[in-house]
């Protein structure tokens, strides 16, 4: 019987060791950029305040994340009296491990779809449903939110579970409908796919026929990840911490890592499917290449990805947070119709037979979208001319 | 396409053999025993720790049965580790109290069949199922027991209103199911039809065509593009040919419970008198 098992073994373990070995380089590597991440936002941060930022320790401040990293590993285990201690357990690893789980079918690297053995840049290759695994699992990342919050037995971290919930039905919907342009057109699921139909020219990317989708992905995957124009369920001036509000040490940790593995996947997803993966203007596709050539495609996207991860906390400390009907209006009222008339654009493309990069005039929408908008909102907010110009009598600061 | 490349003859993850007729009987036999004890622990006939422990300890007594009679292959036991696990969260589901921890349970036994669908290589239906019910689902239910928890417990937390309607009604229901699954050739899995066009839509059976189908040697790369499908287009045909009453009926429920939605969320006129 064990025998048997042991032969079965055998016989996967061609196609066993590249997964295991691909898993091996995502847990090495996504705990060591979520640290360095912390790193580089206190940076930004601090440029953005016009401070100098950590630089202490080690050259440029350098070693000032492993130095967190080791104080908060050694910070004493806080447990409050009025939890419920195993789903307060629970909770933070739950979250952690949803968000290195979508990591599952995300290509970290050039990846050709013929799928010769031996070492490549994706744990399960050839997944056909490759995006939507992905929107599934990160669709369970709320559980953990959840779960603390509850488990947390507060008012304030009920608070930030609630919320939660609420931010991330709402915008599972348009993450999902974001994308359905992109998969009508590549006939594909696979996540794989839909980069080798972004080879060619530099105008075969996404991005330059699907903006639309493109935005309204970006904006609905960054609320998933509970970021700042979007951090409702843990904002501190509301809610002291929210949903971790009773979390501390190597708990509170486990949920910040999770935060930042989803802001890795993101920026991934956002590279891969809209801005070409791996593939730049004179790259050779990975299919037959050579190391050398692989692992300029790694860095291709690695540049990419790093692209993204920046915008996304430039915004962070540019953008002020939400108030919470604003963040319903914005998913239901905003990206919602957005993604449908995207797709409605897409389908009429796609059954005229007409060629795609037509669909680039949506990027109209959002601008007709916004102007829309801010015009309702000067007509209901009725500010007096004057005080719009900042004549105000109390010679207060414009409003625009 | 697919990683490991098929050989018609040694497909790794597809079990073809049917169930056998009595094992039919001791399905239907096991779904009835479980009926009457659901409906004896109801009525607080059986009420000693003793007996909860004696179903836990029959319930891992099987689940060693399994272990002892499934080939000792990776894939195998990965998948019974889920189905076990699905099993114990459906058990969590129903015997828990505090209402919390019953949503859990269900979203630990929903999670766990997803990965026994995994393993059977049925991945779109495992990642949709994941999608509605865990990840929106399971997340409304946990909402609204947040927001409506008493303190204490209520009484409606412990007891059914009617455990004789929900124990007949469940029972019918899981009948169905054993019946539909033992029944061979009843319910299609899979289906080769590469000829019906799109406009020939009809749901049922297509003609001329033996189940389980079977991969074999003769066929051509397009054949078992279809039995293993890497287009999206695949799965639209499939949807809109092979299954279209049961898309379109579910289509129907969710526009009624749209509706009804509406309904409930319009709030009542004030009496302003």
């Amino acid at each position: 019987m064990i025998n048997n098992l042991i032969n079965s073994l055998f016989e996967y373990w061609p196609v066993l060791w590249p997964a295991l070995a691909a898993i091996g380089v995502i847990l090495a590597v996504v705990p060591f950029l979520g640290l360095y991440m912390t790193f580089v936002e206190r940076k930004i941060a601090a440029y953005v305040q016009d401070r100098v930022g950590p630089n202490r320790v080690g050259p440029f401040g350098l070693f000032q994340a492993i130095a967190d990293g080791i104080k908060i590993f050694l910070k004493e285990q806080l447990i409050p009296d009025h939890v419920f201690t195993a789903l307060y357990f629970l909770a933070p690893a739950f979250s952690l491990i949803t968000a290195m789980f979508a990591l599952v079918v995300m290509p970290f690297g050039p990846v050709a779809t013929d799928y010769k053995d031996g070492f490549r840049f994706i744990v399960a290759p050839g997944i056909d449903i490759g995006i939507l695994m992905m929107l599934a699992i990160s669709s369970l990342s709320a559980y953990g939110i959840i779960v603390g919050g509850w488990a947390s037995n507060s008012k304030y971290s009920i608070y930030g579970a609630i919320r939660s919930c609420a931010q991330f039905i709402s915008y599972e919907i348009p993450l999902g409908l974001s994308i359905l342009g992109v998969i009508a057109i590549t006939g594909s699921l696979n996540i794989e796919k839909i980069v080798e139909a972004q080879s060619g020219s530099l105008f075969d990317w996404n991005v330059f026929w699907q903006p639309v989708a493109m935005l309204v992905f970006f904006t609905a995957a960054l609320a998933e990840t509970n970021r700042l124009p979007f951090d409702l369920p843990e904002c501190e001036q509301e809610l002291v911490g929210g949903f971790h509000t009773e979390y501390s040490g190597i708990k509170f940790v486990l949920y910040f890592l999770a935060e930042y593995t989803h802001i890795v996947t993101v920026s991934f997803l956002t590279a891969l499917l809209f801005l070409g993966g791996w593939h730049f203007p004179g790259l050779p596709g990975p299919s037959g290449a050579s190391t050398p050539i692989l692992l300029l495609g790694l860095g291709v996207l690695l540049a990419k990805v790093s692209l993204v991860v920046l915008v996304i906390i430039l915004l962070r400390w540019s953008l002020p947070r939400f108030r919470f009907d604003q963040l319903m209006g914005l998913a239901w009222k905003g990206l919602i119709p957005l993604g449908l008339v995207n797709l409605v654009g897409v389908a009429i493309v796609l059954s005229l037979g007409l060629p795609k990069h037509l669909l680039i005039a949506t990027v109209i929408l959002p601008v007709l979208g916004a102007y829309y908008s801010a015009a309702k909102f000067n007509a209901s907010t009725a500010i007096p001319n004057a005080t719009r110009q900042g004549l105000s009598p109390q010679g207060a600061v414009s409003y625009e | 396409m697919n990683p490991l490349p098929i050989d018609p003859k040694n497909l790794p993850l597809v079990s073809g053999d049917p169930f056998q007729g009595n094992l039919a009987q001791i399905l239907l036999l096991v779904i009835l025993l479980g009926a009457v004890a659901y409906l004896l622990l109801q009525h607080g006939l059986i009420k000693s720790k003793m007996m909860a422990w004696a179903g836990a300890g029959l319930f891992a007594f099987a689940a060693l049965m399994a272990f002892t009679s499934i080939p000792m292959q990776l894939d195998s036991i990965v998948r019974m580790c889920f189905s076990i696990l699905a099993v114990a969260g459906g058990v969590a589901f129903v015997t828990n109290r505090e209402p919390v921890h019953a949503a859990l349970g269900f979203a630990t036994a929903v999670l766990s069949s997803c990965g026994v669908m995994f393993m059977q290589s049925a991945y779109f239906i495992a990642a949709a199922t994941m999608i509605v019910y865990a990840g929106a689902t399971i997340i409304v239910f946990l909402f609204v027991l947040m927001f409506a928890q008493k303190a204490q417990l209520q009484w409606y937390d412990v007891q059914l209103t009617s455990p004789v309607i929900a124990a007949a009604v469940s029972t019918s229901l899981l009948l169905a199911i054993a019946w539909s699954v033992s029944e061979s050739g009843e319910i299609l899995p899979v289906k080769l039809d590469l000829t019906r066009p799109y406009s020939l839509a009809a749901p049922g059976p297509s003609p001329g065509l033996t189940m389980p189908p079977v991969p074999e040697a003769s066929m051509t790369q397009e054949q078992l593009d279809a039995f293993v499908p890497g287009k999206t287009s695949g799965l639209g045909r499939s949807m809109f040919t092979d299954y279209l009453l049961a898309i379109e009926l579910a289509g129907t429920v969710l526009l009624v419970a749209t509706i009804g939605a509406m309904v409930l969320a319009q709030k009542p006129e004030r009496d302003l008198s």
